[in-house]
């Protein structure tokens, strides 16, 4: 089974499955990009001409914001790296019974709405908001901090910063504690303990984090259109905006396909840089190893040392003030009486908004569609995902890489572009039954996510169990059942809860593919919030938070969170 | 003999109907169990339609009426990439994006087939059935100028320097804004250079609003002084949020915006999508949608209490009053304009 090059085969279903439900409207992007008249109703020409792409990298503006785009992507994944180790320590570290509720925490961003989310944002960063008022304490003048990077950067940060808590925690929660014990008791301080154990032996995770993250950011739009104040352009508001308001497709098409390059790109080189700095994955030696002149490192190392408790701690309350503070407003608002959503000023106490969304069956109607079809997508997503997690990492032949970043793709095209292709394919989509319609296509956006946490996972197993399981006899399938899948427990546990989650909110892509059959519950709150959001949006944010926690309390009890054995 | 003559009557009538029903195709009949799709905004707009328009004619016909709730851009583009084979029956739009569509043949022009169309003012009746007007004008907090807002040009006084909220473009807002820039300083829909010119003028701008939540959040937190917006539903903001926010009239009027219901072409329940239009032209749904969000009129025959009248546009002379633009050229221009506006005034 070592990196046998028929491992390879198990990725098969997850590329079937993109095959049938993403090469199509990724097909229609490609061949819109290629288009030399932005004519919108012009036919389809099969002659490719280049003059979308030419006009892209003809204009200054479109290269900077291309550019700007990548930037903030990779910026958007730094900053969550930092945020996020500490908290997936503290999160490892929580007694059993506190877990869920640890977790609850960490997935509070993705239960709320995101333009409750970014009214959040602006009271704090607003002349008059929260961090102008601390640093006016302090004698500073008034900032505005709004409607710039810094602004999408926070907001960024705050969605995506679960994701790569989530993708750490499964990978700190495996490591062995002994290596860290055996390091203290050589003389390492918690500094370097982290720094020369904990973090070398979490990059697979990272890298997972690192891949999420930075697809994600460099994909979003909606909140850069909310807190940047239209001053900060981004590729997927590009997108949106020669694609959908001016109906110009094909640039539109070139543009997401540019990204989908720069994506690719991206996400080979985090896996390489990855692969290069943790050579003992692939059984080879070191390339180089970074090391300091004695009299430099005596002084770094307790410099380190010393600051290591505060920064740490530091980190964890900033991260988790920042995963939670949306939190404080949503539940503030479900109850305030004021007609539209608004964070500004507490109007007075009202149970309605509960009663509004309770007892309306449309709500609850949308809401049982949007949980039947999450549960669908994520039971496939993990039937095809977990193969081929194992296909990536078990499977010995060239251009593993390549086909990692394949899979990823999904991840890598703008929403908003995977929306265009299926206009272009919507009298096919409608022919289909619409549940599987819909199911086919979050299946395709919610699997790349579980692949990415899982392969970090799998990778994370310990091979010499197996072996010694396959030495006493056991057959394949029992082995498999007695001793990868409890191993693989939490991974898959929290893969899924990410994957309902993702379904579960699906909105950018939803909206295109909602007919009058089938409606969900986040393209019902869009619709409202096109006009005017109300504060059910509220009631229900704090609804699904309440479940969330209830929902992480039972799978707790069914597919512990930790490893208890390793304790 | 009574039955006699009334069956007699009746025999004449069918026999004098007859062509009239087999002339028309059966896209021209209700018959039970249609089902009509209706792309439209959720919230207030799906209360209101679903209790006057939609609850009414299922309960009299038969028939079922389906909602796709979503945002203008997905809806029009849908109905764009659906030309001909439409899965909208009726869709909502915006007064240029109505116009364009009735170009582009997506949706159908008005046509006297809906009853309630004769009461339009002229001006509804171009682009579909206009169910509201909704007009774009100044909207501003009077604790952050120095003097009530009055004209256009007022946005380039010296007090509102770095305190103006611009819309983006190419919304209902930024357009008019755009357009009553252009206006103000010379120019018009065929010379749109000192609109640009003195827009970029105002920068730095407090910020950019890009819909009327994001700017009543902008208000809540005091980012900036005076914006673009439809007058409508920021006196609703400003009722029951935010007291201080005054809706302007100015000495150049306000800019002209509707909804508009349009039929799409090709649709195979046209005779129902003409009756849903038709209730949604009703004085009585007219009427709610005024209490509910201020929205103006667009037929003449109804009226309301003097308290409510004061704030909706009302009469001939008021609708005649709203500037209206040559909105050919508007969308005609409109890629070059949204480049430009990207570029010089946001970006």
């Amino acid at each position: 089974m070592n990196s046998s090059p028929r491992a390879g085969w198990l990725a098969l279903p997850y590329g079937l499955w993109l095959l049938a439900a993403f090469a199509a409207p990724l097909g229609a992007v490609a061949l819109l990009s290629v288009q030399e008249s932005s004519e919108m109703f012009a036919p389809l020409s099969l002659l490719p001409s280049g003059a979308q792409y030419a006009e892209l990298l003809g204009d200054r503006f479109y290269v900077r914001v291309f550019l700007n785009t990548i930037w903030l992507g990779l910026g958007v994944a730094a900053a969550s790296t930092f945020l996020a180790y500490p908290l997936a320590l503290w999160l490892t570290r929580l007694p059993p019974r506190w877990k869920p509720v640890g977790f609850a925490v960490v997935l509070v961003p993705l239960l709320t709405n995101v333009v409750v989310r970014s009214l959040g944002i602006i009271l704090l960063l607003a002349p008059r908001g929260i961090v102008s008022g601390i640093g006016q304490f302090f004698g500073l003048p008034p900032s505005n901090l709004l409607f710039g990077w810094f602004a999408v950067g926070l907001a960024l940060t705050q969605v995506f910063l679960p994701y790569m808590v989530l993708a750490l925690y499964d990978v700190l929660d495996g490591q062995d504690k002994r290596l860290e014990e055996a390091a203290a008791g050589l003389g390492a301080g918690p500094a370097m303990r982290f720094l020369r154990v904990i973090l070398p032996l979490s990059l697979p995770g990272l890298r997972a984090g690192l891949t999420v993250t930075f697809l994600m950011a460099s994909t979003a739009y909606v909140s850069a259109t909310l807190v940047g104040g239209r001053k900060v352009w981004v590729s997927g508001m590009v997108v949106l905006k020669e694609g959908m308001e001016i109906l110009n497709y094909p640039l539109a098409a070139a543009l997401a396909m540019m990204m989908l390059g720069a994506s690719v790109v991206v996400t080979i080189l985090i896996g390489r840089a990855i692969g290069f700095l943790t050579p003992w994955v692939t059984g080879r030696a070191p390339r180089f190893r970074l090391s300091l002149p004695p009299g430099l490192r005596r002084p770094l190392v307790a410099v380190a040392e010393a600051a290591a408790p505060v920064v740490s701690r530091f980190l964890l309350a900033l991260a988790i003030g920042v995963l939670i503070f949306p939190l404080l407003l949503v539940a503030v608002a479900s109850v305030n009486d004021s007609p539209q959503a608004t964070v500004a000023q507490f109007v007075g106490f009202t149970w309605k908004w509960y009663g509004m969304v309770l007892q309306n069956e449309r709500y609850l109607s949308d809401a049982w569609v949007s949980v039947k079809l999450a549960l669908a997508c994520v039971a496939i997503s993990l039937a095809i995902a977990l193969p081929a997690s194992f296909a990536l990492v078990r499977a010995g032949f060239r251009g593993r890489e390549v086909l990692g970043a394949a899979l990823m793709l999904p991840l890598a095209l703008p929403g908003i572009a995977i929306g265009l292709g299926m206009l272009r394919l919507l009298q096919w989509f409608t022919a289909l039954p619409p549940f599987m319609g819909v199911l086919a296509v979050h299946v395709v956006l919610v699997a790349p996510f579980m692949l990415a946490l899982l392969r970090a996972s799998v990778a994370g197993l310990d091979r010499t169990l197996e072996e010694a399981a396959s030495g006493l006899g056991a057959p394949p399938a029992r082995v498999f059942r007695k001793v990868i899948l409890p191993q693989l427990g939490p991974g898959i546990a929290v893969a899924c809860v990410i994957g309902f989650l993702l379904s579960f909110g699906e909105v950018t892509v939803t909206a295109f593919l909602t007919t009058a059959r089938l409606q969900t519950l986040p393209v019902r709150i869009y619709a409202e919030s096109t006009f005017s959001l109300e504060n059910t949006v509220n009631a229900i944010s704090t609804i699904f938070i309440l479940m969330t926690v209830a929902m992480l309390i039972l799978v707790n009890r069914f597919m512990p969170l930790d490893r208890v054995w390793k304790r | 003999m009574s039955i006699q003559t009334s069956r007699r009557a009746l025999l004449a009538a069918a026999a004098l109907a007859a062509p009239a029903i087999w002339g028309r195709d059966a896209v021209a009949q209700i018959r039970r169990g249609d089902e009509l799709t209706v792309g439209i905004w959720g919230g207030a707009q799906e209360r209101i339609t679903r209790q006057f328009c939609a609850t009414p004619l299922e309960r009299q016909h038969g028939v079922k009426i389906n909602y796709v709730l979503g945002g203008t851009p997905e809806r029009r583009a849908r109905a764009y990439a659906e030309r001909g084979r439409p899965s909208f029956d009726l869709l909502y739009l915006n007064i240029f994006e109505s116009r364009q569509a009735v170009k582009d043949g997506v949706t159908m022009a008005s046509s006297a087939n809906v009853p309630n169309f004769a009461n339009l003012y002229d001006i509804a009746k171009i682009g579909g059935y206009a169910v509201a007007f909704n007009p774009v004008t100044i909207v501003y907090d009077r604790r952050k100028v120095a003097a009530p807002m009055t004209s256009w040009r007022d946005f380039w006084r010296d007090d509102l320097k770095g305190k103006v909220i611009w819309p983006t473009y190419p919304g209902a807002q930024g357009t008019s804004a755009l357009l009553m820039a252009a206006k103000v300083w010379g120019g018009s829909e065929s010379n749109i250079d000192p609109a640009f010119t003195n827009i970029a003028r105002l920068r730095p701008f407090a910020a950019i609003q890009g819909s009327q939540d994001q700017l009543y959040g902008m208000f809540d937190q005091d980012v900036g002084a005076a914006s673009v917006e439809f007058g409508s539903f920021t006196r609703k903001y400003a009722e029951t949020r935010n007291p201080n926010i005054v809706i302007a009239d100015p000495t150049e009027g306000q800019a002209i915006a509707t909804n508009v219901a349009c039929i799409t072409t090709g649709t195979r329940n046209q005779a129902l999508a003409e009756a849903f239009v038709n209730l949604h032209l009703s004085p009585e749904c007219q009427a709610a949608y005024a209490e509910e969000i201020y929205y103006s009129p667009t037929i003449k025959n109804v009226s309301f209490a003097p308290e409510l009248a004061a704030k909706l546009i009302l009469g001939e002379a008021a609708v005649n009053k709203l500037v209206d633009f040559n909105w050919d050229l508007v969308i005609a221009n409109q890629p070059r304009w949204s480049s430009r506006f990207t570029r010089e005034i946001a970006g």
